[in-house]
């Protein structure tokens, strides 16, 4: 697989801002990259400095092997990056046929109207060749857009968070269709989002931001299965958090004592380990946790917890717990965490 | 982000635009203010304080009025049951149609010893004499107030309207679950949250009004722009002219003050108009004084003074110069066409250039083109003979230099002088209808031509202008009705012998024969009636 696209050291400050900050990541061809993280974090400004409509103070990005740094720009025109845009931004006083062609206006008559009934097919246009952006609903909006996009033959799609103007009941199917076209076109994307569900059913690659930096790149699997930090299994949701102390090598958690986690260097913050909901099964010992409110969902009861005893270091307050039993609100129960390679985290002063 | 020098010809433009538009202003101000202490001394002991006086006075009366008519008048059609609300909504708009020095025509035509009313009068009380009765004369300072304040009320009741009417639903329903009758709900949440509104469009009158000069100098009212007229063209002296339009630029700076600030209270509009919103019932009392005093404001702006015009105009047909009708008419045609287009292509290039260029304080130099909507007809006047005579001066020195025949006035006795400041004064309208319209054009439209390959300016030929096609014909109407409207900026800089419809009507008024000037006038009206409906159909 070759790199489309390289990201080095990038930085972007917007009013004196610093908004990015040494961002480095990189894209293979035909790869899917999901931007993830909460509002504000940066996430379209990095969209928006990779194709071209805010510049950059540090770094360079080179895209399909053209170099561009804060010294030689390329205009957003010469770029060859493909928008999705958040609102898709049709143009509302053309037609579909007339927004597809938008961007190819150069080329041949036919070839042009041959590459226009490609797209029509591909994306299921045919029949709203002559409407108006406003006569579509939201996803064939969506897909003039892609067709609009695909039509100058982009080297990379970048893609701001494509499915938030959908309904929630057809996201899903929708975002399976998209990412089957982008993967059988072979397209290389990035796609931005917010919402941790929609980045792990989309993406080959997993990019999480916080604060203008990217924390953790990879693999859906990968991040998934070993969070960097507090951070990034906060933001995804990986599991919840348990509150640890150490004695020598005695280490206690509100839920028992726990085999040895390899020993990093001790620290004034507060230490937890992730727990994620698998790894908890409930038991008939002497209760140590409280139900504080019960949700239904597909894979069952989901219980909120917390322990029993609220004031001593080992407290904690939403413990993520799945069961079959159905329990009532405050009612006493024993969990016991199964032994397992525990992660172990700094938990951020300020949270 | 690093800034660079980006579109150095288009922001080249733009300034150098805005500069120009500003620069005729700045000189008068300044040579005004520089004028010699003699001079101003010799005012202050004079006629200025009079002067002043009158000014501040006519303002005064001119807001109060326009007050009392237009935020009840809005209240009775926005928040009542008021019965034909549906035909006054509109009709309400109609006098500013009129201009004001024509209703006070009409009205002293109607009301003075000679007119009908006092005929009728003396008829049936058989008194002889004027000193048999009392009757009052329109030919005073509040009679003026009261002409101005009839025409300029409906800039309170459209924007009061607006206000209420797209005012946020909820506070009004949290407010009468509170316990507060609808009444109390009038006075202590509508009212108040319509006050920004009601003083942006006050401080809009005032301007208008410190502008007014025809209907001023018809009752022999002396204002600041009477003064700046008469120094200047009865007596010559331009240094005193600048110096009083200096005064007068120092209280429209006021007003424009005061107008930023209530612009920096206007919140708490949401962006729907409100549909469903429960109507106050009106008693069978309130409903026959309500919709007196909405028929009256009506009647007295627009439907009575127009029916007496076209009466004029049908009676006194025969003695009405045709030929000169259809030259003024032809002027007027020319120089607001001029006006319209300059004014809107102006209008774009800022307004493009503040939305797309990206470069750092890309806004001032729409702002500072807007400026001159403040400024009074006769004060851009001052300020171009101020900037262009010298320069023809120093035009005609070089020609005669150049052994070339000298051009004379090229730059302040012609058209020039009057479309430069008429887009100088009208800019803001332009400005302001573009501006709306790109608003309406969301942010990622000018980006997604670039992710498709398209430049900049191809985007603009195939994205912006069309989109903004309506804005700019809207725009152009209404900076050609405004144009065709003006008459003080074009009566102190028009060429010898050419005149437009509104110097003819003014002329006509003027020697007291408006009879043979009627059917001008009646077009004046028509194209003023042109924005009203543009603006009624835009809501
Ligand atoms: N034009 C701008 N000028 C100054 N700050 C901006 C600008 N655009 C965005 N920001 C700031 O940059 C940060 C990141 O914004 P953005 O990239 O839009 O975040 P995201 O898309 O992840 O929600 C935010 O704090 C935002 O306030
Ligand atoms: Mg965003």
């Amino acid at each position: 697989m070759s790199e489309i696209l390289k990201v080095q050291d990038l930085s972007v400050e917007l009013q004196q801002k610093h908004i990015l900050s040494d961002v480095n990541f990189s894209l293979y061809s035909g790869e899917i990259l999901g931007l993830v993280g909460p509002s504000g974090c940066g996430k379209t400004t990095l969209l928006n400095a990779i194709a071209g409509f805010v510049d950059f103070t540090k770094g360079q990005v080179i895209i399909d092997g053209v170099t561009i740094s804060s010294s030689h720009s390329v205009p957003a025109e010469k770029r060859n990056v493909g928008v999705i845009f958040q609102d898709y931004a049709l143009f509302p006083h053309l037609t579909v046929k007339k927004n597809i062609a938008f961007g190819i206006s150069k080329l041949a008559k036919q070839k042009q109207q041959q590459r226009i009934d490609e797209l029509l097919t591909l994306l299921k246009l045919t029949e709203q060749e002559q409407q108006y952006p406003h006569q579509l609903s939201g996803g064939q909006q969506q897909r003039v857009a892609i067709a609009r996009a695909l039509a100058v033959r982009p080297s990379i799609l970048l893609l701001d968070e494509p499915f938030s103007n959908i309904d929630t009941r057809l996201r899903n199917s929708l975002m399976i269709e998209l990412r089957a076209l982008l993967k059988s076109l072979n397209i290389s994307a990035i796609f931005v989002t917010h919402n941790k569900d929609e980045v792990f059913s989309f993406a080959d690659k997993i990019a999480l931001i916080h604060q203008g930096n990217i924390i953790q790149y990879g693999t859906p699997r990968a991040v998934f299965d070993q969070p960097k930090s507090w951070h990034v299994a906060d933001f995804l949701q990986i599991g919840s958090w348990l509150p640890i102390t150490r004695n020598g090598d005695k280490i206690s958690t509100a839920l028992g004592e726990i085999t040895t986690i390899e020993n990093t260097n001790i620290n004034e913050q507060q230490q937890v380990i992730l727990v994620k909901p698998q790894y908890l099964t409930l038991s008939s010992a002497a209760p140590n946790c409280v139900v504080k409110h019960v949700s239904f969902t597909e894979q069952g009861y989901h219980y909120t917890l917390s322990s029993i005893n609220q004031d001593d270091d080992l407290s904690f307050d939403e413990l993520s717990f799945y069961s079959d039993t159905l329990l009532t609100i405050e009612q006493k129960i024993s969990v016991i965490l199964e032994p397992h390679e525990y992660q172990l985290f700094l938990k951020p002063c300020h949270q | 982000m690093i800034s660079r020098v980006k579109y150095p010809v288009w922001s080249a433009t733009s300034w150098l635009i805005a500069l120009a538009l500003m620069t005729p202003i700045a000189v008068m101000f300044f040579s005004g203010i520089a004028a010699n202490s003699d001079t101003f001394l010799h005012l202050w002991r004079t006629v200025l304080p009079d002067y002043v006086l009158n000014t501040v006075l006519l303002a005064v009366y001119v807001v109060v009025l326009v007050i009392l008519f237009g935020v009840p008048s809005a209240a009775l059609i926005s928040l009542t049951n008021l019965k034909t609300r549906g035909v006054l909504r509109w009709l309400l708009l109609l006098p500013l149609a009129m201009p004001a020095y024509v209703i006070a025509y009409l009205y002293t035509d109607l009301f003075d010893y000679a007119g009908p009313i006092q005929r009728y009068l003396r008829a049936l009380f058989s008194w002889q004499s004027p000193a048999d009765y009392w009757f009052f004369d329109l030919r005073t300072l509040t009679g003026a107030a009261v002409m101005i304040a009839l025409v300029l009320f409906p800039y309170v009741y459209m924007l009061t309207r607006t206000a209420f009417e797209y005012q946020d639903q909820q506070l009004v329903k949290a407010a009468r679950s509170l316990g507060l009758s609808s009444r109390q709900c009038f006075f202590k949440v509508t009212l108040p949250l319509a006050r920004p509104a009601i003083a942006i469009s006050a401080s809009f009158v005032l301007m208008e009004t410190l502008a007014d000069f025809a209907t001023v100098q018809y009752f022999a009212v002396n204002t600041l722009t009477t003064a700046i007229y008469d120094t200047w063209l009865e007596y010559g002296e331009l240094s005193t002219a600048n110096a009083l339009a200096s005064i007068l630029m120092v209280m429209v700076l006021l007003t424009v003050a005061a107008e930023y600030r209530a612009r920096a209270h206007q919140r708490h509009q949401s962006k729907n108009k409100q549909t469903s919103k429960v109507r106050i019932s009106l008693t069978t009392r309130q409903h026959i004084i309500g919709g007196i005093y909405c028929w009256f404001l009506v009647i007295a702006g627009f439907l009575l003074p127009f029916i007496l015009l076209v009466d004029m105009a049908v009676q006194y047909f025969e003695q009405t110069s045709l030929a000169g009708l259809w030259h003024a008419g032809l002027n007027s045609l020319e120089v607001s066409i001029y006006v319209a287009t300059v004014a809107t292509l102006i209008a774009v290039l800022l307004g493009l250039y503040r939305r797309l260029s990206g470069v750092k304080n890309c806004a001032i130099p729409l702002q500072i083109s807007g400026f001159g909507y403040a400024v009074p007809g006769t004060v851009l006047a001052m300020a171009m003979l101020a900037t262009f005579g010298p320069l023809d001066h120093w035009l005609n020195d070089v020609a005669k230099w150049l052994e070339v025949p000298m051009p004379g006035l090229l730059l302040s006795g012609s058209l020039f002088a009057i479309i430069f400041a008429l887009v100088t004064r009208f800019a803001a309208i332009a400005n302001g209808t573009i501006a709306s319209g790109l608003t309406k054009i969301p942010k990622s439209l000018d980006q997604a031509p670039a992710s498709l390959g398209v430049s900049k300016w191809q985007s603009i030929l195939t994205v912006h202008l069309p989109l903004l096609k309506s804005s700019i014909m809207v725009a152009w109407l209404l900076v050609f009705v405004e144009a065709m409207k003006e008459l003080p900026a074009v009566l102190v800089l028009r060429p010898f012998n050419f005149d437009t419809l509104s110097t003819q009507v003014y002329q006509m008024i003027s020697d007291e024969r408006l009879e043979q000037g009627a059917i001008g006038a009646l077009f004046i009206v028509l194209f003023g009636l042109l924005p009203i409906i543009v603006l009624n159909k835009k809501e």
